[in-house]
């Protein structure tokens, strides 16, 4: 998806909302001449169906909820930048647009419970709901960590990896250690001993101290008691205890 | 289509079929059941180095197979893997046979999207999948082959299972098109890179992703395919791309990739809610962990170790009492004393006594046993985890990265070893290369130096082995000084999961090591004893011995019959072994100098093929100038070695 084609995608959510669908409208939502070869992208892309011959155009199910996904972060980008930033003028609107294209899924929740899971945005269109305000979380919990700092047996989801190196991101992405990935901390010590998406890696401390991770709050857990995504980790059973155990048995 | 990947095709005609996948996914076992040949196995990457073929005959018609190793994505940053991509751009072969280990399904989507933009009839095997299935993990494979557009079979390699499917497969293999769309922008440039490499270039498509991608080597590929006037275009092409998307269209590709990667795994992957305990990630856990790893490893070795005295021994005996002595005696009664009789079964050259009954009665067993014992080791993956358990010590040296797995690989194979160090920075390799042939035993060396000690005790044994670390330490640490300082590499290395061994495997992988050991090496052990008896006529052994008496008795404290030794240990490091065996069963060895002996022969001139190996990686001048200094080396530690224990032994007595 390039940046026009989000363009696109973000004014035909507008005319989604006026619930309109005409290319007329679409022309005017853009405010510039409507281009064929991306509503023909689009299309092949099975975000839109046009219809050419009636000059209409709409989202389909996927397409509207990637807009509703850009959209949600276009409009708190505004928010963020109209309240706590202060920035006003002209360099407003195209500060919010570079903005939706930066920001990782997961920073966008924190955003919006930053904020108050708000409702509109400056300009006073509605802000479509996502996934934490339904959960109407109070805090942020999630905090960037390094894989370094986190202990044996917690769970992080991939942040981002801080890595100049090309061939080393290359490897760990062939190893599918990317951006969302959940991995497993199962030993820090030779050496340290990931498990991500089944396979188990061994990595050095050196680039644990390069990639950062979202925690898991607590042991998965949410606030509200929903239902964790992370399976319970079974207890770990402990051979001691157990001849504890027998240990009082054969003293009575 | 072309005709010759039809369904039916031609006796005249051969189909070559490439095995590719990610590491450890189980290639070679399906090579070796499509086949029928043989090449090693194990629970761990990198077992196969280069690429084998072989010719065979499937669905009635001609087929070449060739196994590979293993490969993570077309799109490559590392040189072991350029020659694998090589091999599938410049051979095109008709069929490819992707294997997937179901357990780490989703990391081999990556490479599955590169294979079907090459545009050549595929099929996925979906290897391990009791394995999966055992983690509570279910894949869709109906689902997925309708997804790929390619037929998706499932298999157990290990057991055989789903191979009469495979090989069913492999006829109705079918191509896809290109799975993933890039958008407009790069979809256009490929477009017009596809135009500008020519309508004959095949795997244009991706070809041109690749240097849409920056790729290292794609200027090595596509240099000989077009003319001046092209390559400027095609360079000015990626140019403009790079700058529409701000440099980021790798980023934007890969992207896009992960995305589709994510859609099909959410798609036709099942996970069960609680994940059941497993046996093997808990022996995985315990074999890497820094308290309990130690004792395990040691448990291991000692394992081992008795086996090899034990049942080796016995073996031994029951060899010796069945099959030597009765012919010895034989020939004996039928040859008269004279030059024949001792060129067959003289007491000290004769070709049977030191050659046959050398290799057959005293090294086979104790390689029978040690290789059996070695095997299962492999199978349950437990050596990889040593490169977690070892890894500061080695870092100290100077390892960093990869090379302390290519370390780890050489107990198996040091010659194979010393192939898997491509591709390190040159300062890691020559010290690896080095410590890999001199100080690391390779499963051999270990399994008889095992036989000669545990005639003594464990204690001598590990105290050897000790001495060994030491060494490697202090040699790894000194050539670590002496080398200037460069990029540093990192350890970034995948683990086999666990798993109990399969014995059949590791039965049948031990059958083909000793049949090779007898194959390659006995052939060797007659021409060495025979080499040595004429030497002894002759008298050059006699002036031999003379000139080495000074260093042999003096420095090394031992018999000087121990230059025999030296002079087997030329030729094959088994065969001197066997000697010094058969020296200590007679009584002409004590412990200290068996101690040194084994010392001798780990150090002591690498095997030839670890020779051609090293020259190969390091170039023929290091690699000779290493052999030296190894051998020099060896001389001097193994004289120290022997005075301290002796200094020992008057300390304490």
């Amino acid at each position: 998806m390039n940046m026009k084609q989000d363009e696109y995608l973000e004014a035909l959510w507008r005319l989604h909302e006026q619930e309109k669908n005409s290319v007329e409208d679409l022309q005017t939502a853009l405010n510039a001449p409507v281009e064929r070869d991306v509503l023909d992208g689009l299309t092949s892309d099975r975000m839109a169906e046009y219809d050419g011959e009636l000059r209409k155009v709409r989202l389909t199910e996927k397409g509207l909820a990637y807009a509703l996904d850009l959209v949600r972060k276009h409009r708190l980008a505004e928010r963020l930048l109209h309240d706590v930033l202060r920035v006003r003028g002209e360099g407003f609107e195209s500060e919010a647009c570079t903005f939706e294209h930066l920001v990782a899924p997961q920073v966008v929740e924190g955003i919006c419970t930053l904020l108050g899971h708000p409702r509109e945005c400056p300009h006073g269109l509605p802000i479509p709901e996502g996934e934490c305000c339904r959960r109407s979380e109070q805090t942020i919990s999630t905090s960037v960590v390094y894989l370094a700092q986190l202990e044996v047996g917690e769970v992080g989801q991939v942040a981002y990896i801080d890595c100049q190196d090309d061939a080393q991101l290359h490897r760990l992405n062939g190893l599918q250690f990317k951006p969302g990935v959940e991995v497993k901390l199962h030993q820090k010590y030779p050496a340290y001993v990931v498990e991500c998406e089944g396979g188990i890696i061994a990595i050095d401390e050196w680039i644990a101290k390069r990639i950062l991770l979202w925690k898991q709050r607590g042991r998965g857990v949410y606030e509200d008691g929903a239902v964790p995504h992370v399976p319970e980790k079974p207890a770990r059973k402990r051979f001691w205890r157990r001849g504890r155990r027998y240990g009082t048995f054969t003293r009575e | 289509m072309r005709a010759k990947s039809a369904r039916a095709c031609g006796v005249a005609e051969k189909r070559t079929i490439a095995i590719i996948g990610l590491p450890n996914t189980g290639k070679s076992v399906i090579f070796n059941h499509l086949t029928g040949e043989y090449t090693v196995v194990a629970n761990y990457a990198q077992t196969t180095v280069e690429t084998k073929r072989t010719d065979c005959f499937m669905n009635g018609c001609r087929c070449e197979v060739i196994d590979t190793p293993g490969l993570h994505c077309l799109s490559i940053h590392a040189e072991e893997e350029l020659a694998i991509r090589d091999l599938v751009f410049s051979e095109r072969p008709d069929v490819i046979v992707q294997c997937i280990d179901a357990c780490q399904f989703k990391q081999s989507l990556t490479l599955t999207c590169d294979l079907l933009e090459l545009n050549i009839p595929m099929v996925i095997a979906l290897n391990a999948i009791d394995e999966s299935t055992r983690r509570g993990m279910w894949i869709d494979s109906t689902g997925l082959a309708q997804m790929l557009g390619v037929p998706v079979i499932e298999t157990i390699a290990t057991q055989g299972r789903g191979m009469a499917e495979l090989r069913a497969a492999i006829a109705y293999a079918a191509k896809s098109p290109a799975p993933v769309r890039y958008g407009d922008t790069i979809e256009n440039a490929i477009a017009d890179l596809q135009d500008l490499l020519g309508e004959g270039v095949a795997h244009s498509r991706r070809i041109a992703l690749l240097m849409c991608m920056g790729d290292p080597f794609v200027g090595n590929t596509v240099g000989p395919l077009v003319n001046e006037e092209n390559a400027i275009k095609l360079k000015a092409c990626v140019t403009e791309l790079i700058l529409r998307y701000r440099g980021d269209v790798a980023t934007a590709i890969t992207y896009r990739r992960n995305q589709w990667i994510d859609e099909i795994a959410e798609k036709t992957i099942r996970r069960q809610k609680v994940a059941p305990s497993q046996f093997s990630k808990t022996l995985g856990h315990l074999c890497r962990h820094p308290v309990f790893g130690v004792p395990i490893l040691f448990m291991f070795l000692a394992a081992t170790f008795f086996l090899v005295v034990h049942v080796a021994g016995f073996l031994e005996i029951a060899l010796h009492g069945l099959l030597e002595r009765p012919i010895i005696a034989f020939v004996s009664a039928v040859v008269p004393s004279g030059f024949l009789h001792d060129l067959l079964v003289g007491k000290d050259y004769g070709v049977l006594t030191l050659g046959l009954f050398n290799a057959v009665c005293t090294v086979l067993p104790i390689l029978s046993v040690f290789f059996l014992a070695f095997g299962i080791l492999e199978d349950i993956g437990y050596i990889p985890n040593l490169c977690v358990l070892t890894r500061r010590i080695f870092g100290k040296v100077g390892l960093k990265g990869r090379s302390v797995m290519s370390l780890m690989l050489g107990f198996g194979c040091k010659t194979m070893a010393t192939l898997t160090t491509l591709g390190l920075p040159r300062k890691e390799k020559l010290i690896a290369v080095y410590l890999i042939a001199a100080t690391i035993p390779c499963s051999a060396q270990m399994g008889l130096s095992m036989g000669l000690l545990g005639r003594y005790s464990f204690w001598a044994f590990l105290a050897t082995y000790g001495m060994l670390i030491v060494i490697a330490a202090a040699a790894g640490a000194l050539l670590n000084r002496l080398i200037p300082r460069e990029d540093r590499s990192d350890l970034i290395q995948e683990l086999p999961a666990m798993r109990l061994p399969n014995i059949k495997a590791v039965g049948i992988k031990t059958y083909y090591r000793l049949y090779w050991f007898l194959k390659e090496a006995l052939p060797i052990f007659l021409v060495a004893a025979l080499a040595l008896f004429l030497m002894n006529k002759v008298g050059v052994l006699a002036a031999l011995k003379v000139a080495l008496r000074p260093v042999v008795e003096k420095w090394f404290g031992m018999p000087v019959d121990v230059v025999d030794a030296i002079v087997l240990c030329v030729a094959r490091h088994e065969a001197a072994a066997g000697m010094l065996i058969r020296m200590a069963d007679a009584g002409k060895l004590d412990v200290f100098q068996c101690m040194a002996a084994v010392l001798l022969t780990t150090i002591f001139v690498p095997c030839f093929a670890n020779i051609v190996a090293m020259c190969k990686r390091v170039g023929i001048k290091t690699g000779v100038a290493m052999t030296l200094a190894m051998n020099a080396s060896a001389f001097f530690i193994v004289g120290v070695f022997y005075w301290v224990l002796v200094f020992l032994r008057g300390v304490i007595s």
